[in-house]
Formats: C-alpha cells, sequence, structure tokens
C-alpha cells in the first residue's frame, strides 16, 4: 500500500499536475483572441509584458493594493494562508528528504519549527476563511458546497500532516492519510477551481496587458492597482 | 412690414398678454401668426422622457401626446383663433430658447412675440444652460423680439406714441431704422430718448452737475446729427435726454409720454449666467414698462 | 406568440421599423411581448462556444466567491449591501449560469439577466481593479449584453438606440445635412461675438477632424459653436466630416456589436477619407471609449488603434492651454468650490486621470479645487454610466444608484461640478433633479470660453 502510493500514485498526480499546468497554461494564452477580447496583445508585446508583471506583482504584494489595502482582515487571513500553503510542501525538510529519495533532488529547506508554525497558521486561516464565508453575506450568497469540498482538499494534507507530526493515535494511519491528501491535491489542481495556483498569473497577466497596452498603457498610464 | 408673427406661447395665463397683443397684431395687420409651444424639455439622457413645462411632470412624448398638446393649444386660444385669422401651431420638444430659435430660423418671422416670464426658470433643467429663454433669444434672434409682460393699454394699430431708447450703440442704430419705420407705419409719434447713466457702480465717481449738463448737451448733439438728419419726412416727434439709472429713466419716460411700445436694441453681450432674473438693462425694462418693449439685434 | 411585432431577435434596421417601436410608448407592448419571447438556446450555446474563449471562461471558473470585489461595486454599497448586488454574484448567476446550462435557460432566467446586465451593472469596471484574481465583471456584462440582445431581451430604449446607429449612423435622428446645417447655424448666431468664426466642412488634410455627439446637434447646438469658438481661438486648422460625425455608441450599451461596427466604420471612413492629422471627439467619455477604444477592434484594426490619431477633448484643451494657444484671463479663474467628475470611460478605461486636472490648474483660482474621494482611475461611476440614464423601465434603480455620487459631491462641498462627459453631465444633473442638493454642473467648453482672452482679431469692434 505504502509502496503504492509513494510509487506510482506518486508519479501519477505529480505528473498529471505539472502536464495538467503546463497544457492548461498553454491553452489559457492561445485561447486569448485579441478581436474579440479587444485587446491588441500582438501588437504591443513589451507594453504588454510590463502591464502583465506590474499587475502580479502589485498583487503579491500584502497590502500592494487598494483591494487588499481595502480588506485589511482579509488581506492577513489571505496571506497568512497562501504563504503558508506554498511554501511548506515545497521547504519541508520531510518533503525534500521524500524528494531526494525518489529524484535525487532537493530544494532549500526551512527550518522544522518554522514550518510547524506555517502550518498551524494555514490551518487557523483556512478556519477564519471558513468563518468568514459564513459569516459575511456578501461572501454566504456566493458560497457553495464547491468551495467548501475546496477548502477541505487544500487543507487536509495540513492537518493530517500535523496529526502525523505530533503522533496523534496511529502515525502510519496519519502518514498514509498525508500522503494521499497530498496526492489528491495535486491531482485536483489542474481540474477544479484550484487551478488557480498557476491560472492567476494567467489571468492577472491577461488584465495587466489590457490596461498596459489598451486602457491607458500605451498612453503612459500606469493603473494604480 | 409684419407679414408673419412667431408667437412663442406657453400656452398659460402667463402668455395671455403678449397672446392679446400678438392676436390683434395679426388681425388688424393681416398678419399670419404661428402659435408656437415648447411643451417640454428633455430629461435623462437618451430617453424618450420628457418634463412637461406647464404640468412640471415626465411624460414619454410620442406623435399622440404632441397632437394632445396641439389640441391644447387650440383650445386655450379657441376665442381668438376665428376665422378670419391666419394661423398655424407648432409643438416642440427641446429647450424653449434653442426651439424657439430653430422655429424662427425655418419660418424666418418678422417678429417674434413672447410673454414676459415664462415660468420657473430655477428648475434644475434650466439652471444648466446660462441666461432666461428671453435672454438668449433676444441675444440670438435675426428679427426683433416683442416682449409683453403687462396687459397693454392699447394694441397694435391703435397706437400713437413709440419710444426709442438708445445708448448711441451700433445696435441702437439698427433699432432706430425700425422704430422709425414703425413710426412712419403706424403713423404714431415718435420720442427718441437717451438715458446718461450717473449710476455711481458704472463711473466709478459722481460726476459734478457741470460734467453732467456738458454731457446732456452732447447727446443732443448726437440725437440730431444721427438720427434727426435720417427724419426729414417725419414731424411728430421729440427728443429727450435725462440723467439717472437708464432703465428706470426710460421707463418713467415711457410713462409720462404715453408710450404704447419702448423700442430698444438689446446690446448685452455675454448673458448673465449668475443673475438671470436682474439681467441687463433691457430686461429691467420690460419688467417695469407698462408697454410692450420690443428688442432688437442686428 | 414567441417573436413579437416589437420585441425579437432582429435589430431595427429601417426609419419605418424604428418610428414603429418608437411609437409603443414606454415600450408598454415591446415589453408585453418579452414575456413570450423564446430562447434559441442552440444559436445562444454556439455563439457562447465560438467567442466565449478563455479569458471569460477562465473567469467565470476561478472565481473564488471570495467577495473582495463586493466594495468596489456603487450600486452593491448604495442599495445597503445587498448581497444580489455583489458583482460576482451578479455575473455567475447570470452569464455563469447560461454557460453552465450549455445556453438552456428559459425567458423568465432571461429577463432576470437583463435587468442584472442593464440595472444592477453599468460597465464601469470597478470591480475588475479589485479583484486579487483580475476578473472584470464589467467586461463579462459586456459580454452578457451581446448574447442578450441578441436573443432580443434588450431594454426598449436601448433597442431603438442600436437601432438609431444602423439607420442614421448616430444616436438619435439626425441627417447629415442637419449636422452641418446646425454647425453652420451656431457659427452664424455666434459670428458677431466671435468675429471670424466658420465652420470648415469636408476639408482635407487639416489638423484636427472634430467629431461630436448627437444630442448636442438636436438639443445644445451651443456646445457646436462653443467648440467652434475654442478651435478659432486657438488658431487650429479644423474641419467637421460631413458623413461620420457621431463620436457616440448606443450600440456599445446594447450589445449590438454589427451596429457597434457599422457606427464606427462611418467615422473611421471619414478619417480616411478627409485624412487629418488628428481627431477630437467632443466632451464625451462613452462615445471616446466607443470610437477610440473599442472601436478598433469592432473594425478589425490589429494594432487596436483608429485610422489617425484620436484624442479626447480634455487632452486637446489641455494642451492648447498648457501650449498657449488658448490664453486665461486669470482673474476670470473660477473662485468657488468645485470638484471633478473623473469619467470611467476615459479615465479607468483609457489613462487619463491627470488630464483634465492640468485644465484644472489653469482654470481654477488655487484653493478651490476639491477631489472627490475615490478618485482618478479609482472613482465610482457617475451612476449613470453603461445606459443606465436612458432606460425607462429601471428608472427607480438608476436613481437609487446616483446616491453615491450625490454623497461623493456633498463630501467635497463643492458648489460645482465639472462634467467633461455627457452620461456623468446628465445624470449629475439628474441627481439634482432628484435630490436638489444646490449644485451647478458644466462642460469644459462654456467655463473655458467664459475666462478666455480672445484673440484681438476676434474681437467684435465698438
Ligand atoms: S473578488 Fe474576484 S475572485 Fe473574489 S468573488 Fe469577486 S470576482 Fe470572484
Ligand atoms: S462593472 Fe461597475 S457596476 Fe458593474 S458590477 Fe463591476 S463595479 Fe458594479
Amino acid at each position: 500500500m505504502y509502496e503504492f502510493i509513494t510509487g506510482f500514485m506518486f508519479w501519477l498526480s505529480l505528473g498529471v499536475c505539472l502536464a495538467g499546468m503546463l497544457i492548461r497554461t498553454v491553452l489559457y494564452f492561445r485561447g486569448l483572441a485579441w478581436n474579440l477580447d479587444r485587446v491588441a496583445y500582438k501588437a504591443y508585446p513589451k507594453d504588454g509584458f510590463n502591464g502583465a508583471m506590474r499587475s502580479i506583482y502589485k498583487w503579491l504584494l500584502p497590502f500592494g493594493t487598494h483591494g487588499w489595502r481595502k480588506q485589511p482582515f482579509m488581506t492577513v487571513i489571505f496571506f497568512c494562508f497562501h504563504i503558508g500553503a506554498v511554501i511548506v510542501p515545497l521547504f519541508l525538510v520531510a518533503h525534500n528528504l521524500f524528494l531526494e529519495k525518489k529524484t535525487g533532488l532537493s530544494l532549500f529547506t526551512i527550518n522544522n519549527s518554522v514550518a510547524d508554525f506555517l502550518t498551524w497558521l494555514v490551518v487557523a486561516s483556512a478556519i477564519l476563511i471558513v468563518l468568514r464565508r459564513i459569516a459575511l453575506p456578501e461572501v454566504r450568497i456566493m458560497t457553495t458546497w464547491y468551495d467548501y469540498l475546496i477548502i477541505l482538499i487544500s487543507v487536509l494534507p495540513f492537518i493530517t500532516g500535523l496529526m502525523a507530526r505530533y503522533e496523534v493515535g496511529n502515525y502510519n494511519f496519519w502518514l498514509l492519510a498525508h500522503i494521499l491528501s497530498g496526492e489528491i491535491l495535486l491531482l485536483a489542481i489542474p481540474f477544479t477551481k484550484l487551478s488557480h495556483v498557476f491560472l492567476f498569473f494567467a489571468s492577472r497577466a491577461q488584465l495587466g496587458m489590457d490596461y498596459g497596452i489598451k486602457r491607458g498603457g500605451l498612453k503612459g498610464t500606469k493603473m494604480a492597482w | 412690414m409684419f407679414k408673419k408673427i412667431l408667437f412663442a406661447t406657453s400656452a398659460t395665463e402667463a402668455s395671455d398678454h403678449a397672446a392679446r397683443v400678438a392676436f390683434n397684431m395679426a388681425t388688424t395687420l393681416k398678419a399670419h401668426i404661428n402659435l408656437f409651444h415648447v411643451l417640454g424639455v428633455p430629461t435623462r439622457g437618451f430617453s424618450q422622457v420628457v418634463l412637461d413645462v406647464k404640468t412640471k411632470e415626465k411624460v414619454e412624448i410620442d406623435d399622440e401626446y404632441i397632437k394632445w398638446v396641439e389640441d391644447e393649444v387650440k383650445t386655450y386660444y379657441a376665442n381668438q383663433l376665428t376665422d378670419g385669422i391666419d394661423a398655424s401651431i407648432k409643438v416642440a420638444v427641446g429647450f424653449p430658447h434653442r426651439e424657439i430659435l430653430r422655429q424662427a430660423r425655418e419660418i424666418e418671422p418678422d417678429l417674434i412675440v413672447m410673454g414676459g416670464s415664462t415660468g420657473d426658470e430655477s428648475d434644475s433643467v434650466y439652471k444648466a444652460t446660462t441666461g432666461s429663454t428671453l435672454q438668449r433669444v433676444a441675444k440670438a434672434a435675426q428679427c426683433p423680439i416683442m416682449v409683453v409682460n403687462r396687459p397693454a393699454a392699447s394694441f397694435w394699430g391703435g397706437m400713437s406714441s413709440i419710444v426709442f431708447g438708445t445708448d448711441f450703440s451700433k445696435a441702437s442704430d439698427k433699432a432706430f431704422d425700425f422704430a422709425l419705420k414703425a413710426a412712419g407705419e403706424l403713423g404714431c409719434e415718435m420720442n427718441i430718448f437717451h438715458a446718461l447713466d450717473i449710476s455711481s457702480s458704472h463711473m466709478g465717481f459722481t460726476l459734478s452737475q457741470d460734467e453732467i449738463e456738458e454731457r446732456i448737451r452732447k447727446a443732443y448733439r448726437v440725437i440730431r446729427s444721427r438720427y434727426v438728419s435720417k427724419m426729414e419726412k417725419k414731424s411728430n416727434f421729440s427728443m429727450d435726454v435725462w440723467e439717472g439709472i437708464p432703465y428706470v429713466e426710460i421707463v418713467k419716460y415711457a410713462r409720462e409720454k404715453h408710450a404704447d411700445l419702448i423700442i430698444m436694441a438689446h446690446n448685452s453681450r455675454k448673458l448673465d449666467g449668475d443673475a438671470p432674473k436682474i439681467g441687463s438693462n433691457m430686461e429691467q425694462v420690460i419688467v417695469r414698462a407698462g408697454c410692450p418693449v420690443i428688442s432688437i439685434n442686428r | 406568440m414567441p417573436e413579437g411585432i416589437f420585441c425579437n431577435k432582429k435589430p431595427v434596421e429601417t426609419e419605418e421599423e424604428l418610428t414603429a417601436l418608437l411609437g409603443d410608448t414606454s415600450g408598454t407592448q415591446y415589453y408585453k411581448e418579452m414575456k413570450e419571447l423564446d430562447v434559441d438556446s442552440k444559436l445562444l450555446w454556439t455563439t457562447i462556444q465560438n467567442t466565449c474563449k478563455s479569458r471569460i471562461r477562465t473567469w467565470l471558473e476561478i472565481c473564488a466567491h471570495c467577495g473582495m470585489c463586493a466594495d468596489s461595486c456603487f450600486l452593491y454599497l448604495v442599495n445597503d449591501r445587498d448581497p444580489k448586488q455583489v458583482p460576482a454574484y451578479k455575473i455567475q448567476s447570470t452569464l455563469g449560469e447560461i454557460v453552465k446550462r450549455k445556453g438552456k435557460v428559459d425567458n423568465e432566467f432571461m429577463r432576470m439577466a437583463m435587468e442584472t446586465a442593464w440595472a444592477k451593472c453599468t460597465c464601469c469596471n470597478r470591480c475588475g481593479m479589485y479583484c486579487p484574481h483580475g476578473i472584470d465583471m464589467g467586461i463579462m456584462f459586456g459580454y452578457l449584453r451581446g448574447l442578450l440582445y441578441q436573443q432580443g431581451f434588450v431594454p426598449w430604449e436601448m433597442k431603438i438606440g442600436a437601432g438609431m446607429h444602423r439607420v442614421y449612423r448616430a444616436q438619435m435622428d439626425v441627417s447629415e445635412e442637419e449636422f452641418v446645417e446646425t454647425f453652420q447655424w451656431m457659427v452664424e448666431e455666434y459670428e458677431d461675438d466671435y468675429v471670424g468664426l466658420t465652420v470648415p466642412v469636408d476639408v482635407e488634410n487639416a489638423d484636427i477632424m472634430y467629431t461630436v455627439n448627437a444630442r448636442e446637434v438636436k438639443h445644445y447646438p451651443e456646445d457646436l459653436a462653443e467648440a467652434a469658438i475654442l478651435f478659432h481661438a486657438a488658431g487650429e486648422n479644423w474641419t467637421i466630416p460631413s458623413k461620420g460625425w457621431e463620436l457616440t455608441s448606443l450600440a456599445m450599451f446594447a450589445g449590438d456589436w454589427a451596429a457597434c461596427k457599422m457606427q464606427v466604420e462611418s467615422v473611421y471612413e471619414a478619417m480616411e477619407r478627409l485624412k487629418p492629422k488628428r481627431m477630437i471627439g467632443t466632451e464625451c467619455g462613452h462615445a471616446h471609449r466607443a470610437t477610440v477604444v473599442e472601436g478598433p477592434y469592432w473594425a478589425g484594426r490589429k494594432d487596436g488603434r483608429p485610422p489617425v490619431e484620436s484624442i479626447h477633448y480634455i487632452e486637446w484643451l489641455a494642451e492648447a492651454l498648457r501650449e498657449g494657444k488658448l490664453k486665461i484671463d486669470p482673474s476670470k479663474r473660477i473662485k468657488q468650490p468645485v470638484t471633478l467628475q473623473d469619467s470611467c470611460n476615459y479615465v479607468r478605461n483609457h489613462g487619463l486621470r491627470e488630464t483634465a486636472r492640468e485644465i484644472v490648474s489653469y482654470i481654477v483660482e488655487p484653493g478651490y479645487f476639491r477631489d472627490m474621494s475615490p478618485r482618478k482611475e479609482h472613482n465610482f461611476c457617475c451612476g449613470g454610466g453603461g445606459g443606465f440614464n436612458g432606460i425607462g423601465l429601471f428608472r427607480p434603480q438608476r436613481n437609487k444608484g446616483l446616491i453615491t455620487k450625490r454623497d461623493q459631491i456633498i463630501a467635497t462641498g463643492a458648489e460645482l461640478v465639472l462634467a467633461p462627459c455627457h452620461n456623468c453631465w446628465d445624470a449629475i444633473r439628474d441627481l439634482e433633479e432628484e435630490y436638489e442638493i444646490g449644485i451647478k454642473w458644466s462642460f469644459l467648453k462654456p467655463l473655458v470660453i467664459s475666462m478666455l482672452e480672445l484673440p484681438d482679431h476676434m474681437k467684435p469692434e465698438e
């Protein structure tokens, strides 16, 4: 069992995730139509690129945009969640040991207590995100079971990881559950709303190009995001 | 001289005095009278909604509504619209001054007759445009404008005395030609009048009595050389120069002369956006005078 | 009765159809027929498959339902934070559903979508600036309007407006002759006060080709004279085209893309015929967006630009004042608290956020200018954009929508609002009528003329 999910399943989910992301990103950009979108993407590649970069960069900064500043609470939980959700899976020592064993490669790693802290942060932020969804009418109205499922898929690896980490009950059970939920997450990325992990950049780039080319960029106006 | 009269009416009491004069003129002079009514101001961007000037209600304009308003106008003037009269009715939508001018451009009347005040112009729909309807029509029209603000003592045809007020401007010369012609045609007395403006706000300093008298003498000389020289054929005329605030003096003078009509040039170049109520000299005369006032621009 | 006499899937193509449709006062019968109108689901779905590409599909897919766009929408704020007014909700429950159901939606759904697209969104594009994913609901509503228009679910006035463009190549029934005639009339009316005033018609190779909004011709022709005065005073070599003079596009509000193309091509043809150095449009926001920003794409121009450089009136005005072509008498500058309405259509959507402010620096006495908050590209819609001003059916919603701008203006303490955009100007006028807050509002032309130092050759003798 362990062999299967760390072997075949691991490769499958990782492969599907990476290939899926790649294919979808390519499809996204190929699906941009200058005449339907009414943005002359190709005519002004430089302005488009600059606009896209600005649009992504500004929104990656906590409180970097009017939108973030307008909603401080959301901004804090959002960044707590996402920073942890990106850093821990990639740079956890255990993950990298596993990766090294599998591929012979490993990335930079972070201190375990930092990782613990970030993981707790992810779980806590996720709870707050859920509570926010329930509490605010303007968010509640749009929320569907699918949104909760997505949140569940993305936090499950963190919860199971913590369980394994603190050896609550059966360590092996939690470890398996952790790996499995991680693989589900990987598989879900290209096919669900989780595609935003890469399509965020695509979509932001698109609007950035729109502003960088059509909506004032060519006039030399840099959009104040 | 007056073959075609454009009577711009609100088809309410506000236009009643003007209506009397206009219809009298049309009858006596056998002129065509065009009753022109602007029923409403377009509101709301490109929607079909119009603010009815009479009811102050928002209505949707279609051919039926316009027809209905035309009938209303006809009913309102049923007494005057007798068989003998050559009249037509036209109803339009738009800003009153603009539509009156548009109609004038179209039918080229010899005279436009209007009531003194066209209602509450502090309405927001009017506020955005500078100046009152009257001011704007008087400024831009190609023909003389007659404004009737009060019940006129006599009517056109039974006229005996005209006051021509001048400020010696070029436009006043035009007004003089018109006044002379009218006086000739109507066989009435022509009173040429100039008011020496001594209101301190205009001069910035007070004049001594000597200076005033000197200026008055000068004004008489100008009247003689400019106007009297052109009046060989006319015997029944008088001329006077008074000092004071021009619009007050001319109204006083008209009363003294039992004037049936005042003729003046409309000189104000700029529209007073902020104070359309106070307005120009011209408008002050209109509000105060007991007889119709004709304003001439060109 | 699937296809009504007035309410149907066919655009208005002739003058007779237009008159007939106009004759249906308030669209009474039109809206009655709409209740019976069939939805052509097949057509709807084919259109979506052909035109809804990765940008919009991705937007619909990745929307996190996070609600961060809620506060950005003035209609959400002004309607007591009604969750049904959250931009993402509005688009997901309309366009999102149509896509999800592959076009299989019914009449009632389409009428709900129509109300959402025209009475709950002005296509101001503000929400797009506040969504972390860069999801621009304004653009999607524009797209949705196109789908609804194709199916005949479009407000009465919008169908008329688009029809006007199809029949007259203008938003109102103003013919080419009437346009030139009115312009000449206005110039005659003003030439006594401004010596030498003329209106050059169809002059080739002029420096400026000037285009207008048909409403000016129809209802405020003074505006034409004012434009002539300023060009003349600035010593410009300008002209108007007798054909292709209409800058606006109600077809854009209606989502009638074919009419948009016809309209804008008529202007581009004029540019190609007269070969001016630049095209300058009047003080109108959506018109600028239609002809200068979006138009090139409707006309299939790959570089996204009109045939000749085209600028907004305020760009020309700022330039003329900056370069001293127009001189202001400093003693006549505005000396009362004054604010500026930034138009979404050329500020947020074309980057002209500083231009009007530069003009303000020339025409307002220092210390009297009060900015709105928010401002520039973050400014709220006037409340009447995207066609909202003109739709009788949605008047109550529109009047409610004006409250945002009303409160923004009150907060500045200004007595005068500069509104260099026809839509904003109308909305502000209507809000004064509706709520009476004691303000005045104005385009820039009359204000600049009132403080202009006329060149000697234009002064009347005396
Ligand atoms: S802010 Fe963007 S992602 Fe969030 S609900 Fe609005 S549209 Fe969706
Ligand atoms: S485009 Fe403007 S009006 Fe429409 S949903 Fe977005 S913010 Fe609201």
